[in-house]
């Protein structure tokens, strides 16, 4: 009889399911927070909310979906298990909660102790994710790219919160950084280092898998990351030297382009015509990642361009929302409602009726919601050249969370309800 | 007698509910071969707990055979 331990280590599912379930409240708040604030936001990237509006997502929305799947993720695609999950989770969770919402304080109303406090809870808490995290997957045999992309994500994350709290000392008048040099880094290990190179593992593995596509060119699989890494490195140099900037950054953009075409490509060889959310997700947010790669190597050839304000709002509105919340969303759509049944099954006996992954989360409610995610994000490229459209986009952003914050709630809803009449029939089985 | 799924070009988890079904119906000297494009990891712990014999397959061209049944018989 075969021993495979990777599934039966995965957390408790509260684990997971408690990030998950945070990440769409950022998402609201950021929406509602650019409805309120308005047409100012989109003029320019250093406007403390333009900034808190920005850590909302990134540290908010993507940082807790991200954490949570990395506890997810860890025993599927790179059999291994960070060591008591249920503690770091109930130690990790709150914590980042609560930098998060001190940090975007600090950064729209500008008050040195919120950014302080908020740069010590991340380096806390990260530290303690990249330190259990980082563990297991130095000490899994597992080899692949996957694990390969999943063990650079982890110490891009931690790049970018050292770099995020040396900014935030400086923001907070503490010492004099070169403050414009180490955020363009901040964001390179951030975008890049931790969210594509976790996106790009997380795809080798999920993309074949849910899409039904060939697998990833091996040769792609194993050098992007450690590419994107070389770039990164060279990017990071120019704390200390000159370094040519425009060929490291189209170097990097061409990288990120590759990665989605590469994903369009296998998708259009998909052996099944499925049409599910998370196929249009994960579309809609390679041609965002194609866009924004194609739009900043033209640029690269007009430096004087790169810097206003008008290009910076629209390159980060197809990197964020675009790319990373739309994956985040097609992401949770089948991660939830798929590790919910999978627990039913886990606690029902044989012959026990468990509800179905459609009747855990429907796919109208799915589509309705996608629907309006993407008109949120069409507003967000408006307000580029039409900066008053910044109150409908936030609006639109602010619906489009909410629903999937529902969404997600209602097929743990299920979930609870559907244990519990497990529970009642069978009390034994319980664990 | 012998069942066979073929999962190669169903969406996950739809291999592991017909599967799920299927056992449900495998009685004493019956196998079920799974074919799927992954290690279908989940259905492992699901099977041991429910007292189930399994074994795999790797196939040249990725995908894998699983074959299964029921505790009583012994290991295929």
């Amino acid at each position: 009889m075969h021993a495979d331990l990777s599934f039966e280590q995965a957390p408790p599912i509260s684990v997971p399911l408690r990030f998950f379930l945070s990440a769409p409240l950022f998402g609201v708040v950021a929406g509602a927070l650019l409805c309120w604030w308005g047409a100012d936001v989109p003029t320019s990237r250093w406007l403390g909310e333009t900034l808190a509006l920005t850590h909302l997502l990134v540290a908010g929305f993507m940082l807790q979906a991200m954490t949570g799947a990395l506890f997810q993720f860890l025993p599927v695609a790179a059999g291994c298990n960070i060591a008591r999950p249920l503690r770091v989770a109930r130690v990790v969770h709150p914590m980042l909660l609560a930098a998060v919402l001190l940090l975007a304080f600090g950064l729209a109303s500008n008050v040195a102790i919120a950014l302080r406090s908020a740069a010590a809870l991340f380096l806390f808490a990260v530290a303690i994710v990249v330190v259990a995290a980082g563990r297991a997957l130095l000490r899994t045999p597992a080899q692949g790219a996957t694990a390969l992309a999943l063990r650079l994500a982890v110490g891009g994350l931690a790049v970018t919160v050292l770099l995020g709290a040396a900014l935030a000392d400086g923001l907070a008048g503490q010492r004099s950084w070169p403050l414009a040099d180490l955020t363009s880094i901040h964001v390179a290990w951030g975008l890049g280092g931790w969210a594509l190179t976790l996106l790009a593992g997380v795809s080798y593995f999920v993309v074949p898998m849910f899409q039904l596509t060939p697998p990833y060119p091996p040769r792609l699989s194993r050098w992007l990351p450690l590419l994107l890494l070389a770039v990164l490195l060279a990017w990071s140099l120019q704390l200390v030297a000159p370094i040519p900037q425009q060929l490291v950054l189209v170097c990097g953009l061409a990288l990120a382009g590759a990665f989605a075409a590469i994903t369009l490509w296998l998708q259009q060889r998909r052996r099944r015509r499925i049409g599910d959310p998370v196929f249009w997700f994960f579309r809609f947010a390679m041609c965002c990642l194609l866009a924004a790669a194609l739009l900043g190597i033209a640029l690269a050839a007009l430096p004087a361009a790169v810097d206003g304000p008008r290009v910076s709002w629209l390159l980060g509105v197809l990197l964020i929302p675009g790319v990373f919340v739309s994956v985040i969303n097609g992401m949770l759509y089948k991660i939830v409602p798929f590790i919910s049944w999978l627990e039913l099954q886990r606690l029902a006996s044989p012959g026990t009726p468990v509800p179905n992954v459609h009747e855990m989360l429907p796919g109208s409610a799915m589509r309705g919601q996608m629907g309006v995610h993407f008109l949120a994000v069409a507003s967000l490229l408006t307000a580029s050249i039409w900066p008053a459209a910044a109150t409908l986009a936030g609006a639109a952003f602010a619906i489009s969370s909410a629903w999937l914050g529902v969404n997600v709630s209602r097929a743990a809803l299920r979930f609870v309800r559907a244990r519990d009449r497990i529970g009642a029939s069978e009390p034994s089985r319980q664990s | 007698m012998r069942r066979v799924i073929d999962g190669r070009n169903l969406l996950p988890p739809e291999p592991l509910e017909l599967t799920l079904a299927a056992l449900d119906q495998l009685t004493e000297g019956d196998d079920l071969l799974l074919l799927l494009n992954c290690r279908p990891a989940p259905l492992f712990g699901i099977l041991r707990r429910h007292g189930y014999f399994w074994h795999e397959r790797a196939q040249d061209d990725g995908s894998f055979e699983i074959t299964i049944r029921k505790s009583t018989v012994g290991e295929p």
